[in-house]
C-alpha cells in the first residue's frame, strides 16, 4: 500500500470471531514484523490460530503472530490479566515457543485485572439472569469500570513497587467485597506474590517509548479484539463490551508515535455472535451447518449463532470505525460447503425497507439502545448468492478485499495483493 | 472473542512462572541467536546505574561478568542454576544490605560476534532475564586471550554507583575466566562495541586502577577448564589483583563463593561463620569455597590485604591461618 505507511492495524468488522488471529498470523508468516501491538480488551480475547503442521494455540493476551517470534506488546488500552498470561504461556512453551515472556513487554500503565474483578463479573452477570450482556466472564469490563471509579486501580508498573502493589490489590478486594458481599477467591498474599513474579519476569515498559522504539524499527501489526459492532460506543448497547474496538485506539497509539498504518478490516462470508444480543440474519439451520471449530456455547456467554452474511450491520460497523483501506475476507469454503448460506443487505423494519444503519452521536447511548431495538423488528429484506462471494462483500463494503482464507491454516489464505 | 481461555488459577499461576524461570535460562542463546540482545548491547547505552532508592536505601552492587567463550564450557549454565541461592545467602544472612546484582559476559572483540554483553543491576530476579537472553559465543580466539580489558574498561566509564558517590562504599565486581586480558584497551574495539572515542589506547594496569575506584575487583579462575591451574595465567592475575585472585576448584560453588567474598568485604562475616553459614543451609560447596577463600579470609575480619602473594603459594584450607579481631 502507499501512503498510509508500512504497519497495519486488524479489526473486526462484526461481533468478534471473524479470524483476526489467522489473519495477523498470516501477515507474520508473510514478512519480517517487529511488534504485535494489542489495543484493546483483554484476557477474554480468543483468537485461534493453527499452523500448517497442525499446532493450535487459542491467542488471548499473546499476539497472534507468536508462533513465527514475534514479540508482543500489550499498550495501556489492554486490560492485562497476569494469571491468564501464564497459563497461556505455558501452553505456548508446551507447543514449542521457548520462552514466551521473552516476547512480551507490558505498558505500566496498561490495568491489571485480578480474581476480585473476575468474581465481581460473575456475580453481577449471575445477577443479570435472564438478560445477559453475553460477557466473557473475564472481568475486564469491571476492571475498566473500576478504574473509572478509583484512581488507584492496579497498574502494570505497580508489580515493581511491591508495598503500592498490596495497598492497591487489598483496595480492589475490600470496596468490591463491601459493595457486592463475599467475593470468595484467593488470600491477598498469593496474589501479591505471583503478581509480583508476573512483574519480575515480563518486561514492563514505558509504553511511548518502547512503541516510538518498535514503530521506527520496522512493521508493526496491530491486533484488534472482539469486534466493532460490540464497540462500548456504536455497538448495539447494551450488548456491548467495556471496550473500544474500532481503529481509535490503535490511531492514537500510531499519532503519539509519528506514525501511520494501513486500516485492515476483517470479516467472515457469514456472520456469528458469540452471546446475547441481536443478529438480524441469525438462522438456526446455519448454526447447526456451520458449527464452529473452536466457539461452542460458553459458560458465560451462552451459545455460538449463525447468520448470513449481515451487509448492513458490517456497513454500518466501516462507518463507524471511519472506513477500512482494505478487507480479509474468511471462512470462504463455507458456501461451498453450505449452499443455503447468502448475503443480505437490506432489512425490512415495520414493513418499509432499510439499507444503512445511521450512527449516532459518540456517547448516546439512548440512541443506541433504540438501534438495539430497531434490529430487534428487523428482518432480512431478501438474501442474495453472489457467485464471488469475497468480490461481492468487497464492493458491498466499498473496500477492496487483499486477504482470501479458505481454511484455518496459513496454506488455506491468499494474498491478494501487498499489504502494508 | 473468548470467554476466558487461560486459566485464572493463583497457584497454577504461579508454578507457570516459577517454570518460565527455570526455562528461560539462556533461551536466547538456545534459539540459535547470535546478536548481542538489545537489552544487553553496551553500545550507546550511556551508563548502567546502581540506585538507593526508597526500598533500597543502601544499595550494594555487585557485577559478575563471565567469559562466555568455548573454554568456559558451563560457567554460565551453572550460575544460573546457582543465582537464587546467591540472592538468598546474601539477603537472609545479611551480607550486604539491599543488594543489586549485574551479569555481563565477555568474549573476544577480535573474532567473537558478541564480545561484549552487560546486563542492568537488578534488585530482584529480573537480572535472571538478563542471563537468560546472554549469548553463550563458544569460539573464542584459541590464544588464550579474551577481551577482559574492555569489559573492565566499561566498568569503569559507564557504570555509575550511589553506594560509591553517596556513601563512599565501592561495589564488587567478579570476573569469572581462564585466560588473559590483551594488553591494552583499544580505540577502534571501544568505538565499534561501546561507542566512545578513544584518542589513545589505555594500558590493562591503567584500567584496572580506574576500575577499582568503584569496584573491589575479583577474578575467579575455576578449575576443569582448560587453562585451570596455568601458572602464567594465574600470575598475571595475581600480579594486577594481589590477593583478589579466587581458585576455584568446585564451579558448582561459584555462587557461594561470591557471597562469602562479598559478606567478607562487607565485614558481616568471616570465614569460619561463613562456612558456617553455608553449612547451616545445607550447602555441599563448604570445602571448596574453604579453599579458595583462605587466603582472602585470612586476613583481619573485612580487612582486604593488598600485596601480592608469590606464585603458588599453598593453602591448606578453612583453619589456615584465620585471625579473629
Amino acid at each position: 500500500m502507499t501512503g498510509p505507511g508500512r504497519h497495519t492495524v486488524v479489526v473486526d468488522l462484526g461481533y468478534g470471531d471473524a479470524g483476526k488471529g489467522t489473519v495477523v498470523d498470516l501477515l507474520c508468516a508473510d514478512g519480517p514484523v517487529g511488534a504485535v501491538i494489542r489495543f484493546n480488551g483483554g484476557a477474554q480475547a480468543a483468537h485461534n490460530v493453527v499452523t500448517p503442521d497442525g499446532r493450535h494455540h487459542t491467542f488471548a493476551q499473546f499476539g497472534s503472530g507468536t508462533l513465527h517470534g514475534v514479540p508482543t506488546h500489550l499498550s495501556r488500552f489492554v486490560v492485562v490479566d497476569p494469571l491468564a498470561l501464564a497459563a497461556e504461556a505455558e501452553q505456548l512453551n508446551a507447543i514449542g515457543v521457548p520462552d514466551p515472556f521473552g516476547l512480551l513487554t507490558v505498558d505500566a500503565e496498561a490495568l491489571l485485572s485480578t480474581p476480585w474483578h473476575i468474581a465481581a463479573n460473575r456475580l453481577r452477570e449471575l445477577g443479570r439472569g435472564a438478560s445477559r450482556h453475553g460477557s466473557c466472564g473475564m472481568g475486564v469490563g469491571e476492571t475498566m469500570a473500576y478504574a473509572l471509579r478509583h484512581g488507584d486501580a492496579p497498574r502494570a508498573g505497580d508489580t515493581l513497587d511491591p508495598p503500592r502493589l498490596r495497598r492497591r490489590l487489598a483496595a480492589v478486594r475490600d470496596r468490591l467485597s463491601d459493595e457486592l458481599g463475599e467475593l470468595g477467591g484467593p488470600p491477598l498474599d498469593d496474589v501479591v506474590s505471583v503478581f509480583r513474579t508476573f512483574g519480575a519476569i515480563v518486561s514492563v515498559v514505558d509504553g511511548r517509548a518502547a512503541r516510538r522504539d518498535l514503530l521506527n524499527a520496522g512493521r508493526c501489526v496491530f491486533e484488534g479484539a472482539q469486534g466493532v459492532l460490540l464497540d462500548e460506543w456504536f455497538g448495539w448497547h447494551p450488548y456491548t463490551t467495556w471496550s473500544t474496538t474500532t481503529f481509535a485506539n490503535a490511531e492514537t497509539l500510531l499519532t503519539e508515535a509519528g506514525h501511520e498504518a494501513q486500516r485492515l478490516g476483517v470479516v467472515r462470508t457469514y456472520t456469528t455472535r458469540h452471546g446475547a444480543g441481536p443478529l438480524v440474519t441469525e438462522d438456526v439451520g446455519l448454526t447447526r451447518a456451520l458449527p464452529d471449530r473452536h466457539n461452542g456455547t460458553g459458560r458465560w456467554q451462552g451459545p455460538f449463532r449463525v447468520g448470513h452474511f449481515d451487509a448492513v450491520a458490517h456497513r454500518y460497523a466501516v462507518e463507524v470505525a471511519g472506513g477500512v483501506d482494505a478487507l480479509a475476507v474468511t471462512h470462504l469454503d463455507a458456501p461451498e460447503r453450505v449452499p443455503e448460506l447468502a448475503i443480505c443487505s437490506e432489512y425490512v423494519v415495520d414493513g418499509s425497507s432499510l439499507g444503512r444503519l445511521v450512527p449516532g452521536e459518540r456517547g448516546d447511548l439512548a440512541y443506541q439502545e433504540r438501534l438495539t431495538a430497531l434490529l430487534g423488528r428487523a428482518r432480512p429484506a431478501r438474501l442474495d448468492r453472489p457467485a464471488h462471494r469475497a468480490s461481492a462483500i468487497g464492493a458491498l463494503l466499498d473496500a477492496p478485499v487483499v486477504i482470501e482464507s479458505y481454511g484455518p491454516s496459513t496454506a488455506d489464505k491468499r494474498m491478494l495483493a501487498a499489504t502494508g | 472473542m473468548g470467554s476466558g481461555h487461560w486459566s485464572t488459577d493463583v497457584y497454577g499461576a504461579a508454578a507457570s512462572y516459577r517454570a518460565a524461570t527455570g526455562r528461560s535460562a539462556f533461551a536466547y542463546s538456545d534459539s540459535g541467536a547470535r546478536r548481542v540482545h538489545e537489552r544487553l548491547d553496551p553500545r550507546g547505552v550511556g551508563v548502567r546505574e546502581s540506585c538507593d532508592s526508597d526500598e533500597h536505601p543502601r544499595s550494594t552492587p555487585i557485577a559478575v561478568l563471565f567469559d562466555v567463550t568455548g573454554s568456559m564450557g558451563n560457567v554460565p549454565r551453572t550460575l544460573q542454576g546457582k543465582l537464587p541461592e546467591l540472592f538468598g545467602l546474601l539477603m537472609r544472612k545479611g551480607y550486604a544490605a539491599d543488594p543489586q546484582i549485574m551479569f555481563g559476559a565477555i568474549g573476544d572483540a577480535t573474532c567473537d560476534r558478541v564480545p561484549l554483553q552487560i546486563g542492568q543491576f537488578e534488585s530482584d530476579n529480573r537480572m535472571d532475564d538478563d542471563l537468560g537472553s546472554i549469548v553463550l559465543e563458544g569460539g573464542g580466539g584459541g590464544q588464550r586471550t579474551e577481551s577482559y580489558e574492555l569489559a573492565m574498561y566499561f566498568m569503569a566509564r559507564h557504570t555509575s554507583l550511589d553506594s560509591v558517590q553517596r556513601r563512599g562504599r565501592r561495589g564488587y565486581l567478579f570476573l569469572i575466566g581462564d585466560e588473559l586480558p590483551y594488553p591494552q584497551v583499544k580505540p577502534a574495539e571501544v568505538h565499534r562495541w561501546i561507542g566512545d572515542e578513544l584518542a589513545e589506547p589505555i594500558s590493562v594496569a591503567a584500567i584496572v586502577a580506574e576500575l577499582r575506584q568503584r569496584f573491589e575487583v575479583y577474578y575467579i579462575l575455576p578449575s576443569g577448564a582448560s587453562y585451570a591451574g596455568d601458572p602464567e595465567i594465574l600470575g598475571y592475575w595475581r600480579r594486577l589483583l594481589g590477593q583478589h585472585v579466587i581458585e576455584l576448584d568446585d564451579l558448582d560453588a561459584v555462587c557461594e563463593t561470591i557471597a562469602l567474598t562479598v559478606g567478607l568485604g562487607e565485614q558481616a562475616i568471616d570465614l569460619a561463620e561463613g562456612l558456617n553459614d553455608l553449612d547451616d543451609i545445607g550447602s555441599t560447596a563448604t570445602g571448596a569455597v574453604g579453599k579458595a577463600l583462605a587466603t582472602i579470609g585470612s586476613s583481619s575480619r573485612g580487612g582486604v590485604v593488598r600485596t601480592s602473594l608469590p606464585d603458588g603459594l599453598e593453602t591448606d584450607g578453612p583453619e589456615d591461618g584465620l585471625v579473629r579481631l
